[in-house]
């Protein structure tokens, strides 16, 4: 004799039992919260009858097909006679809150009194954290009513997950992947939950099929492929999946693309080099040709290669001036001093006093307010730069 | 012989206990994850924002927290389930003056009683001698969890005393969260 556990409710239904047989069984109560196990009850027999003929109004083989979040119940029945049925719906958490949950059955808007052998229940699976039981009750036209089995419905687990959708283009050794998600727009409750990531195979579809099939996981829905070689078809499919929930999706649809061929390719990388090289030239030499100009103007300005000779005195003062700097007007006012000095001699008191004024009018103090030694100075100076 | 068949029962009970918490476990932090956002959004979505009226009859309950800290993932993960196990104790009755929306007090139950399920399959139960030192952890969640009882008992389950503990419940779940994230 085989011995099986199951945890139950107060009022619950244990209905995979062979018909004809005896079971015995007992019961304990356990307090979850605490840790705490009561003694078994006393055991019970009884033994099951053999099928009844009403059992042929009862729907069988209960089962539920969902796809992207729809989700449909599925069922048999091999009564001759006219049937209709109801599909009823429990929400889970019922049969925890009350021992005696029997009136809290539902029936599904959508599938009252029908003759179909299915039922879209998606209606009701309103929110995805949440468990649902579902059952049918078969109704013949004499007023007898049979409630099949239930069947517990997690959505998220229950859920299968559809083919995504695929676009594949290709620039010269680079294929990209664009997949829609399974479900389009409406399914992003699923999407969310799923975390879902995908999961790209590609081969190349040559005439013989030993091509090995080789895989590429993605999070993202924008794949790139690499490590192509030219001028082959291949061929795409993906495929989502949730790690969380331990769930690979259906396949979409294969995609097949060529690789272009590369005897252009070499020819366009040439052509772009040189271009580019070109380009370069044309860009680099002027620039440099300017970059070196204003490096020459700079050096001139700050450090001048004529230095004046170090013998001619009056000229220590300006040996860190050059010809850009200097301010002074002095040249061109000589000129006209000179002019004095050699037209007319009467004015000779007239310059000594124009020198004094202009030697004071010098900002170096190098000079010695002394009279003659000061024209003497002056007049060599003068000399100096008419030359 | 009845003591081989006792014997034999017990050896099966652990048999299946191991076995099922063996399955979908491994990503059981991820799920739980998920489904306590969905049921803060919920218990968002019940009611409305916090009435003024009634800040002034807040209170502290000063949840537990160390409870939560524990260095064992198996001793939180029991510590959590208890947890949800109160709340949904709590909003299982007398929500007529809370005037909240049915469907998502529907929803949020029974998202609350998929993860109990869910913690129930996957933390073994059966190391007593783990979970007995851990009894005054488990008291302190007991203790708190009676002050709001008779809170909501005191105010006769008024508008005020349901948004007070709906406010305490949501930090409550955050808390969780917050564990949940680090497992």
């Amino acid at each position: 004799s085989q011995f099986r556990s199951q945890n139950i409710f107060p009022t619950d239904l244990i209905d995979d039992l062979a018909p004809d047989t005896t079971y015995c069984l007992k019961v304990q109560a356990t307090l979850s919260l605490d840790l705490k196990e009561g003694l078994f009850s006393p055991i019970r027999c009884v033994k099951t009858t053999h099928k009844a003929v009403n059992d042929l109004l009862c729907a069988t083989n209960v089962s539920v097909i969902a796809l992207n979040m729809k989700f449909h119940l599925h069922w048999n029945n091999q009564y001759k006679q006219h049937v209709s049925y109801n599909v009823q719906y429990l929400i889970g958490y019922l049969k925890k809150l009350y021992d005696d949950y029997s009136m809290k059955w539902v029936n599904v808007p959508t599938c009252e009194n029908i003759t179909d052998t299915q039922c879209n229940f998606s209606s009701i699976i309103t929110t995805i954290s949440g468990i649902y039981f579902l059952r049918v009750q078969a109704m013949s036209e004499y007023n007898k009513s049979c409630v099949s089995n239930e069947v517990e419905v997690d959505p998220l687990i229950t859920n299968e997950i559809g083919p995504p959708g695929v676009k594949v283009d290709i620039s010269d050794v680079l294929l990209h992947i664009q997949i829609s998600p399974p479900g389009g727009s409406e399914c992003e409750v699923m999407r969310d939950h799923y975390d879902l990531s995908y999961r790209i195979l590609y081969w190349k579809n040559s005439s013989n099929n030993e091509e090995e099939i080789k895989m590429k996981e993605i999070k993202q829905t924008i794949g790139t492929i690499s490590d192509l070689t030219p001028l082959t078809l291949y061929c795409v499919k993906v495929q989502a999946f949730s790690e969380f929930y331990n769930k690979s999706g259906h396949y979409s649809k294969e995609e097949c693309i060529r690789t272009p061929g590369d005897k252009i390719l070499p020819l366009i990388i040439l052509a772009t080099f040189v271009t580019a090289l070109i380009a370069v030239c044309l860009v680099a030499t002027p620039l440099g040709f300017a970059l070196y100009q204003a490096y020459n103007k700079i050096k001139y300005v700050f450090f001048p290669s004529c230095q004046p000779p170090l013998n001619i005195e009056g000229f220590g003062g300006q040996l860190l001036s050059s010809p850009y700097l200097s301010t002074t007007e002095e040249p061109i006012e000589n000129c006209s001093v000179i002019e004095t000095i050699i037209t007319e001699e009467v004015d000779q008191t007239d310059f000594k006093d124009y020198i004094h004024s202009k030697q004071s009018s010098r900002d170096s103090g190098n000079y010695s307010n002394d009279d003659t030694s000061g024209s003497k100075v002056s007049e060599e100076m003068l000399e100096k730069e008419i030359i | 012989i009845m003591n081989v068949f006792r014997l034999m029962q017990i050896g099966l009970m652990l048999l299946c206990t191991t076995t099922i918490s063996s399955l979908q476990c491994n990503h059981l932090p991820l799920q739980q994850r998920k489904m306590i956002e969905n049921s803060l959004q919920l218990l968002d979505k019940m009611g409305k924002k916090f009435p003024q009226q009634c800040l002034r009859e807040k209170m502290s309950f000063r949840f537990p927290e160390q409870v939560l800290k524990p260095r064992q993932k198996e001793t939180v993960k029991v510590a959590i389930e208890e947890i949800f196990q109160h709340i949904f104790h709590i909003f299982s009755k007398n929500l007529t003056l809370a005037a909240w929306d049915g469907t998502a007090i529907e929803q949020f139950q029974n998202g609350l009683y998929q993860q109990i399920e869910q913690l129930e399959a996957c933390v073994t139960k059966k190391q007593t001698h783990y979970f007995q030192s851990k009894e005054v952890n488990r008291l302190k969640v007991k203790k708190y969890f009676k002050k709001i009882d008779c809170f909501l008992k005191d105010k006769q389950h008024n508008l005020c005393s349901w948004e007070i503990s709906r406010a305490e419940m949501r930090r409550c779940l955050q808390l969780i969260d917050k564990v949940i994230r680090k497992l």
